[in-house]
C-alpha cells in the first residue's frame, strides 16, 4: 500500500512538472475550423525554467499538411497579416503566448475539419529541452 | 513523452473574479450609456457599396440593414486561421448571448478580399458558419472590391513572399451598419464578446 502511494506520488510529481527539461505547456487549444476553411491555428502558453528557444513544429499528416511557427502583426496601415518567423523566445523569468492575433502555429492544408472535443499530437522542438509533443484540445472559442 | 497541460494556480482566483464581475454588471443597468466601439462622426454612408452575394446565386446586395436589424460587415478570406476566425467566432458568441427577439435582427456579411481563392460555395459555407444566413459577398472585379474597402475606410492587401506563399494583409475591423446605411459602430481586433453583445443592445436600444 505504501509503496502504491508512493507510485501514485511520483506520477503526480511528474505530471505536474513537465519533466522535459523544465518545458511546461499550459493550455494547448486551437479552434474548430469554419466550414471550407483549410487552415487552423494552435495557442499554448510555454514556460521554460532556465529559458529556451521554440525553433520547429510539426504534425501528422492526418491533421494538416505542414504546421508552421507564424506570427501576426499589425502593421503601420492598421492592416493584420501573418508571416512565418524562424524561432520563437521563451524567456527565463516570463512565458511566451501564442495566442489570438499574435503567436501561432500555423496548420496548413487541414487533412479534415478541426472539430470539438478533438485532440491530437503536436510536436514541439525546442533548442535545449529537444522534442516535446503536446495535445491540443480541439474547441469553439 | 506527452506534456499534460497544467491548470494555473490563479485559475481559481480568475473564476472567482469573472464570476464576481457577472454577478455585479447583472445587477445594473446591461445597456452601456456609452457603446465600447468606436462611433465616428459623421458615420460613413456605406448603404450604396453593392456587391455580388455569393450565397445568394450572386444577386446584387447593398450593405445595408433591413429595417429594425443590424447588418455586421467584415473584411476577410478564408484561408485566415488566426484572426478572421477569432473576430468571427466572437460574433457567433455574442450573437447567441443576445435575447432571441435581437439575435434574430443580426445580420452578417462577410466580404473576401481573396476572391482569387475563395470561390462563391466556399466563401458561404464559410460565412455561415458564423451566422445562419450569412451573406458572402465576393466580386471578381478589383476595382468594385477596393471602392467597397474605400467607402468603410477599410485596407488590404495581397502579396506572394519569396517562397511562393500568399501573403494577406487586411484592416481586422468589424462594422455595424443600419437600415439609413450608416456606419454606426466599428470595433477593432480583440473586443471582448461580451462587449459586441453589449453594443448590439445599445444599438437596438438607440433604434436601427
Ligand atoms: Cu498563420
Amino acid at each position: 500500500m505504501k509503496r502504491l502511494l508512493l507510485v501514485i506520488v511520483m506520477a503526480l510529481i511528474a505530471a505536474s512538472c513537465g519533466g522535459d527539461g523544465g518545458i511546461e505547456i499550459d493550455d494547448p487549444w486551437a479552434r474548430s475550423s469554419a466550414r471550407m476553411q483549410n487552415a487552423g491555428a494552435v495557442y499554448m502558453t510555454i514556460t521554460a525554467d532556465d529559458g529556451d528557444t521554440l525553433t520547429g513544429v510539426a504534425v501528422d499528416s492526418s491533421v494538416a499538411m505542414m504546421a508552421e511557427l507564424h506570427e501576426t502583426q499589425m502593421s503601420d496601415e492598421g492592416t493584420m497579416a501573418m508571416q512565418e518567423v524562424p524561432n520563437m523566445a521563451v524567456p527565463a523569468d516570463g512565458e511566451l503566448n501564442l495566442e489570438p492575433g499574435g503567436f501561432h502555429i500555423m496548420l496548413m492544408q487541414l487533412a479534415e475539419p478541426l472539430e470539438s472535443g478533438d485532440t491530437f499530437p503536436v510536436t514541439l522542438t525546442f533548442e535545449n529541452a529537444g522534442e516535446v509533443v503536446v495535445d491540443v484540445e480541439v474547441r469553439e472559442e | 513523452m506527452l506534456t499534460r497541460p497544467s491548470t494555473p494556480r490563479v485559475l481559481p482566483l480568475l473564476i472567482a473574479l469573472a464570476t464576481a464581475a457577472i454577478v455585479l454588471s447583472a445587477c445594473g443597468d446591461s445597456i452601456p450609456a456609452e457603446p465600447a466601439g468606436i462611433l465616428r462622426d459623421p458615420a460613413p454612408v456605406v448603404g450604396d457599396v453593392e456587391l455580388p452575394d455569393a450565397s445568394n446565386g450572386g444577386v446584387t446586395f447593398a450593405t445595408r440593414a433591413q429595417d429594425d436589424h443590424v447588418l455586421l460587415v467584415y473584411f476577410g478570406f478564408t484561408s485566415c486561421p488566426d484572426v478572421c476566425p477569432t473576430t468571427l467566432a466572437d460574433v457567433r458568441r455574442a450573437v447567441r448571448e443576445l435575447d432571441e427577439g435581437l439575435a434574430a435582427r443580426v445580420d452578417l456579411a462577410v466580404i473576401t478580399v481573396d476572391p482569387d481563392r475563395d470561390d462563391a460555395a466556399t466563401l458561404t459555407a464559410y460565412a455561415q458558419t458564423w451566422v445562419p444566413g450569412a451573406h458572402a459577398l465576393r466580386t471578381d472585379d478589383p476595382a468594385a472590391l477596393r471602392a467597397a474597402a474605400d467607402a468603410y475606410g477599410a485596407d488590404y492587401a495581397i502579396q506572394t513572399n519569396d517562397e511562393g506563399d500568399i501573403e494577406v494583409g487586411h484592416t481586422a475591423f468589424l462594422y455595424a451598419v443600419d437600415s439609413a446605411g450608416r456606419i454606426r459602430l466599428t470595433w477593432p481586433f480583440g473586443t471582448p464578446h461580451e462587449d459586441l453583445t453589449s453594443d448590439m443592445e445599445y444599438l437596438f436600444n438607440e433604434g436601427v
